[in-house]
């Protein structure tokens, strides 16, 4: 094979439509006929919801019907499975009682003939509503309830700790935060007959699709859910909203397209978000620091139509050599909206808690951090007892502490200065599982010459379009600018979720296997009768550069058609995991330091510098996999300093725009130096990658807060880290 | 969104003229408030008098060494306006901090004097307790979430902040603001356009019924003066100040001639710290002396359950400010805009 | 000095027509035959380059007026209220948030989406910021993408602001990337700039 499009840094094949402002988002769909939606929302966070008042709405311009829970259709709660790919995000049904959960809660939906009509009409719709006290935030919503199957103990961790030379116990909080993306969730709903076509902002048509038809009692192939381009999800988008069923409603009522774009407050408000954290973790070591007991216990927040659990501590028993260790996780139901999976859902929470913990033990001892870390590192997974597939974690802390120059830290916090600067340097191990899902692809090679993938996955901005193209080349020939890759659409081959980090080892894999039998087809097909070496022996031909070769004698792929006159073909390929996951485990590691300058003058407090250096398998396209994960970085730098959801004492959320939940901008924006080590693992697959969406985020919470704690001598256990926690007068 | 009627005028008598026509009118400059309100359904005009084609875009000298801004000269074509680089280095500091580049090109010198504050709960109206919104239902922001609350200024009745950056350079810079209305024409001092909220928070400013701002007019500026604009913040930058200080000192001698003090971030309306200013005159400038002045600029300071920490931010804003305008002075002229907004990239000087 | 009079007056009890759907990108003008419905302006301004109108009611905002009436959607809406950037376009050359303009203020005015930088720029194909873009990876999901490119045009055509980084990415603070791929972003403007030759101290 002579075409190496894998490992490369091959720009995006979609990006010449999205730097013209051509990739089309759901929103960006108009249809004959089409209406517009505009949500009514509960201003309150508990209570009844008494009467809606339509009249003067329903006598404004354009307005053609309110859709609410007097006039909605009887529909079906979806079954909420993970196995059976029909999991939501709330399995309440919209209007499905008069009970008010949360701030946001939809009561109403007007739908005009233009966006400006529904909008100014929905104002004018009057809602009459008794209040209830609220639960108003995890601190006043009591311990909660444990969750059962998530509670995990390895060894004997309190007698382990008892027993311990050095112990912390510390508790940690982590502020409610938004997913914020910079699409908001959409919904444009046709039905023609008793088939629905769905453009949605989602990151897994085939879930959105099962979903609505469990709710609409169709077949899943009368939906059909289309998502060419998304704005980005973090795990918002994975599970479908309320939003949607309300949108398809309304258009099988109206007998008409309906286009439902969430304004950005109740975007905030009712799609998610990552949940408010409490954990304790109490950690026992020996005097050389080697660990002896890991006791995690963590606490978020649910809603109360939803039993939503992060899992905070579940990557914890992975993590270092630690023979006794206790994980349990609570939820608390509180009255905001529900929360979902966001970006390195749990493990990120996790990571800061436990990270902080290990540097305040470091502290303790005496010990360098990193040093310390070594001394734990573990060649297996304790949780599983098997070993670790590919793990360079090691080396991971010698490049990046070589990179950022981390000899230079003199342990003493308060020591390192610059005119009126506090330099303060941290770090964190950082960690994400690697997972795999089932994935059927098709490639199809087109009488033009083109090979053409089609796979019911989406991209969300990670690149899947590219790395499909890089793949289907690689094993074709076919030169990349000759491969089409169809990605977005429930109507081709079921592809997994985009999230978890596990689209690209899950996809690849059968987009390898569908074009290897597709030219396996095309071979087959060409020594048969009528085709272009009919009576060739198999052995005989080779398929390289994007032709068949028979000796000397070559013929391209649209030769080969038109010789079979066929149009393509095809094949389709379905892949799974297998049992390698009972041989090994898999996780990607890696090591984030960072650099703040901490200004006591004034209270500023700013990331200078960042190195991360990840162990994260084979890159297949090192340009999109960097800014993957250099986005995470700056997702962690908004976790760690600026962002939070704030509710009012009577559970309305406070901050539901881009001016008051703050996330990183330009200017915040640090040094970023990412590295990447290339160890293909190819136990997990044969690509030898396992994702990179989530690990960057992770550890950067804790590397921030513990290069704080050196510039300042403060140590902080509460994310966001504003300047009112560290200012000094 | 709700609807409207929309004139577009071109003359400033029928601009008035046609705003007294509603009840509720509102003229639209750069929009950057007025649409976002409109939007927030929290401003609910009957009629929008679109004032953009007014030939009010100028920027001129006047022979008395005063500058004269028309009221529609955008945000960025004032702060970078050589005049005003030269002349007023700290309006060109302050306006830059503000915003973003986007909204300063839309963002007019009249529509950001009518900037409206930022509380939460003035924004949300469906939070029945405003009296800024609706005089006489309350403040929820005296017991709400009011962590970017005012400190200074504040009554029982609002504690709403002033966001604005521009109108913190000209509190320290004065002049007077002309407007033109059904009365004829008139000029309100710059200090006296901004009203405290007393128990009429509804009423942020001197301007009568359907005026017009037409131009401001800054007082000359002071010889071999140094200035600073210092805004903190929580990111670098396209956030409002949490607590923010403005400075022009000019030397005599060794000691301290003239010195000019304003607020941002902490205040209901562009403050002056007219007694921190007292202190330092005739004073041969310190840290000791610059401290002391901060303690008095916010020793009549209030703060509420969640915005303390504004008390010691806002000294600290003072005294980082008056250090650095001194450099500026005893550097020399005031040269092109220096100012530390927080937006400075943190990369690059590392040891 | 007479003044044209250019107004709607809002009756709540009169509902205008939605605008006819325009597909073509270049044929962006109503027939001059066409009478305005009550309640609506007529606006008359360049768009892209090409000469266009359209019957608005005046709380119609720019930036819906481009996506639903004109069908230019590679101008986004993020957060509708000048908090985000993403529905950054060209007023005048200037780069201005399209969710704060009424559509019907742009009468006689230039205004340039994404769709139309290519055609304003000399030269062939794409703009060398979209080139750089592309080449640099200066996205993710691509939703902010227009807003930061309309940004960085303006900003390399803005000879006030300094081209080190730290001005540009103050200049760039109002386009805010989710994603968080600002450093390829700035890599992309360096890379554009030096292309273009309008480096600045």
């Amino acid at each position: 094979m002579t075409v190496e499009a894998l490992n490369q840094r091959t720009a995006r094949i979609d990006g010449e439509l999205k730097v013209s402002g051509g990739a089309d988002y759901a929103g960006d769909h108009q249809l004959p006929g089409m209406l517009h939606g505009y949500p009514v929302v509960s201003p309150v966070a508990s209570g009844r919801l008494e009467r809606l008042d339509f009249d003067a709405a329903m006598g404004a311009p354009g307005v053609v019907e309110i859709i609410h829970g007097g006039n909605f259709p009887r529909l079906n709660r979806s079954p909420d499975s993970m196995a059976e790919e029909n999991k939501v995000g709330e399995v309440r049904l919209p209007f499905e009682d008069d009970q008010i959960h949360y701030h946001g809660q939809y009561l109403a939906l007007v739908v005009a003939d233009s966006f400006e009509h529904a909008r100014a009409a929905a104002r004018l719709v009057s809602i009459e509503f008794s209040c209830a006290p609220a639960v108003a935030g995890l601190s006043s919503a009591g311990e909660g309830r444990e969750v059962d199957d998530e509670a995990v103990t390895l060894g004997e961790p309190a007698r382990a700790l008892a027993a311990a030379e050095v112990r912390i116990d510390a508790e940690y909080r982590i502020a409610t935060e938004a997913h914020a993306v910079m699409e908001t969730h959409a919904t444009l709903a046709s039905w023609q007959d008793d088939r629905l076509t769905v453009y949605e902002s989602t990151q897994g048509v085939v879930f959105h699709r099962n979903a609505l038809a469990q709710v609409f009692a169709m077949a899943p192939e009368q939906v059909e859910v289309i998502a060419h381009y998304i704005g980005s999800g973090f795990g918002s988008k994975l599970f479908m909203w309320p939003h949607s069923v309300i949108t398809c409603a309304a258009a099988r009522l109206l007998g008409r397209p309906v286009r439902t774009v969430l304004p950005r407050q109740w975007n905030f408000a009712n799609t998610g978000h990552r949940p408010a954290s409490l954990q304790r973790v109490r950690l026992g070591a020996d005097r050389d620091g080697k660990l002896q007991a890991i006791l995690h216990d963590a606490l978020n927040e649910t809603s109360p139509v939803e039993a939503y659990s992060d899992s905070c501590a579940s990557a914890t028993p992975s993590m270092y050599a630690c023979d006794h260790v206790a994980v349990t996780q609570r939820i608390a139901e509180v009255n905001h909206g529900t929360p979902t999976s966001m970006r390195a859902p749990g493990e990120a929470s996790g990571n800061f808690a436990l990270e902080t913990a290990l540097d305040e033990l470091a502290v303790e001892l005496g010990v360098c951090p990193v040093e310390l870390r070594r001394r734990n590192f573990t060649v297996r997974d304790p949780a599983s007892g098997l070993p670790w597939s590919s793990n360079h974690l090691l080396e991971c802390f010698d490049d990046a502490a070589g990179r950022f120059g981390w000899e230079r830290r003199d342990p003493t916090p308060r020591s390192m200065r610059d005119g009126h600067e506090l330099i303060g340097y941290g770090m964190a191990t950082q960690s994400w599982s690697a997972m795999r899902k089932h994935c059927t692809a098709r490639a199809s090679f087109l009488a033009d010459g083109r090979l053409s993938i089609a796979t019911g996955t989406q991209d969300i901005g990670t690149g899947t379009y590219t790395i499909v193209a890089q793949t289907a080349s690689q094993l074709s020939g076919v030169p990349l600018d000759r491969v089409e890759v169809k990605l977005g659409d429930s109507q081709l081959p079921a592809g997994p979720l985009s999230g978890g980090s596990m689209a690209t080892a899950s996809t690849l894999p059968a987009v390898a296997g569908a074009v290897r039998e597709a030219i396996a087809t095309l071979q087959r097909l060409s020594i048969g009768e009528g085709g272009r070496f009919e009576d060739a022996a198999p052995s005989a031909l080779e398929f390289r550069d994007g032709r068949l070769w028979h000796g000397d004698e070559s013929a391209s792929v649209a030769e080969l058609l038109q010789t079979l006159e066929r149009g393509s073909v095809d094949a389709v390929v379905s892949t799974a995991p297998g049992d390698e996951q009972k041989r090994a485990s898999f996780r990607s590691f890696g090591a984030v330091f960072v650099e703040v300058r901490w200004d006591p003058g004034i209270s500023r407090l700013r990331v200078a510098r960042v190195v991360s250096t990840i162990d994260g398998g084979r890159m297949i396209n090192p340009l999109t996999a960097h800014n993957q994960l250099e986005g995470g970085v700056v997702m962690g730098l908004g976790m760690a300093l600026f962002e939070r959801l704030e509710y009012e004492r009577d559970g309305r959320l406070h901050n539901h725009n881009f001016a008051d939940y703050i996330v990183p901008v330009h200017a915040d924006m640090p040094e970023i130096e990412l590295v990447t080590l290339d160890y293909p693992d190819l136990a997990f697959n044969e690509f030898g990658a396992r994702g990179v969406g989530e690990i960057g985020l992770t550890g950067v919470g804790a590397a921030v807060s513990n290069a704080v704690f050196h510039a300042t001598g403060k140590r902080i256990r509460e994310l966001p880290i504003r300047l009112e926690a560290l200012l000094e007068e | 969104m709700r609807n409207f009627s929309y004139q577009a005028v071109e003359r400033v008598d029928s601009a008035v003229a046609r705003h007294t026509e509603f009840a509720t009118s509102a003229f639209l400059a750069g929009g950057t408030t007025l649409i976002d309100l409109i939007k927030l359904d929290v401003m609910r005009p009957e009629q929008v008098v679109d004032v953009n084609r007014l030939p009010l875009k100028r920027i001129d000298l006047l022979d008395d060494g005063r500058i004269r801004i028309g009221a529609l000269v955008s945000n960025t074509e004032l702060a970078h306006h050589p005049l005003i680089r030269a002349r007023h280095p700290l309006l060109s500091a302050a306006l830059l901090s503000g915003a973003s580049t986007q909204l300063r090109n839309m963002a007019t010198t009249a529509g950001n004097l009518m900037q409206r504050t930022r509380c939460a709960y003035f924004r949300d109206p469906t939070v029945p307790e405003c009296n800024k919104r609706e005089p006489g239902s309350g403040c929820a922001a005296l017991t709400g979430i009011n962590r970017l609350h005012a400190v200074l200024g504040t009554s029982e009745h609002c504690v709403a902040t002033h966001p604005s950056d521009m109108c913190v350079a000209l509190a320290a810079i004065e002049g007077a603001v002309e407007v033109e209305g059904p009365a004829g024409k008139r000029e309100v001092a710059l200090l006296d356009f901004h009203l405290l909220p007393g128990d009429t928070p509804e009423r942020e400013h001197a301007l009568e019924a359907d005026e017009l701002i037409t131009s401001v007019v800054l007082a000359p500026h002071l010889d071999s003066a140094g200035a600073h604009y210092l805004k903190l913040r929580d990111r670098a930058s396209y956030e409002f100040a949490l607590a923010s200080c403005g400075v022009i000192l000019a030397l005599d001698g060794q000691r301290i001639g003239q010195v000019r003090i304003a607020l941002g971030g902490v205040a209901t309306k562009p403050w002056r710290a007219f007694e921190a200013e007292a202190s330092l005159v005739g004073v041969v400038p310190g840290r000791e002396s610059f401290e002391q002045a901060a303690r008095l600029a916010l020793a009549h300071a209030r703060a509420l359950e969640h915005n303390a920490f504004k008390l010691p931010l806002a000294r600290q804003a003072i005294v980082r400010a008056l250090e650095t305008a001194l450099d500026d002075a005893q550097g020399g002229m005031s040269p092109p805009a220096r100012s530390d907004t927080g937006a400075g990239s943190p990369a690059g000087d590392s040891p | 000095m007479a003044e044209s009079s250019r107004c709607a007056v809002f009756d709540p009890r009169e509902a205008p027509p939605s605008a006819p759907h325009l597909d073509s990108r270049t044929d962006y003008m109503l027939s001059e035959g066409d009478r305005s419905p009550p309640g609506t302006l007529r606006v008359g301004f360049t768009l892209n380059g090409h000469p266009a109108s359209i019957d608005v009611e005046p709380n119609v905002v720019l930036l819906d007026a481009l996506r639903d009436r004109f069908s230019l959607t590679g101008t986004h809406k993020g957060c509708d209220h000048g908090q985000c950037g993403a529905c950054t376009v060209h007023l005048d050359g200037r780069a201005v948030n399209a969710c704060l303009i009424l559509a019907a203020s742009v009468d006689g005015a230039r205004v340039t989406t994404i769709e139309g930088l290519a055609a304003s720029h000399e030269g062939e194909g794409l703009h060398p910021l979209q080139r750089a873009f592309h080449q640099c990876d200066a996205y993710q999901c691509g939703y902010c993408t227009s807003g930061q490119i309309m940004s960085a045009a303006a900003l390399i055509d803005d000879e006030r602001v300094p081209s080190d980084d730290a001005s540009v990415r103050e200049a760039m603070s109002g386009n805010i990337c989710r994603c968080g791929a600002y450093k390829n972003i700035l890599r992309a403007i360096r890379t554009a700039r030096a292309e273009l030759g309008v480096d600045r101290a």
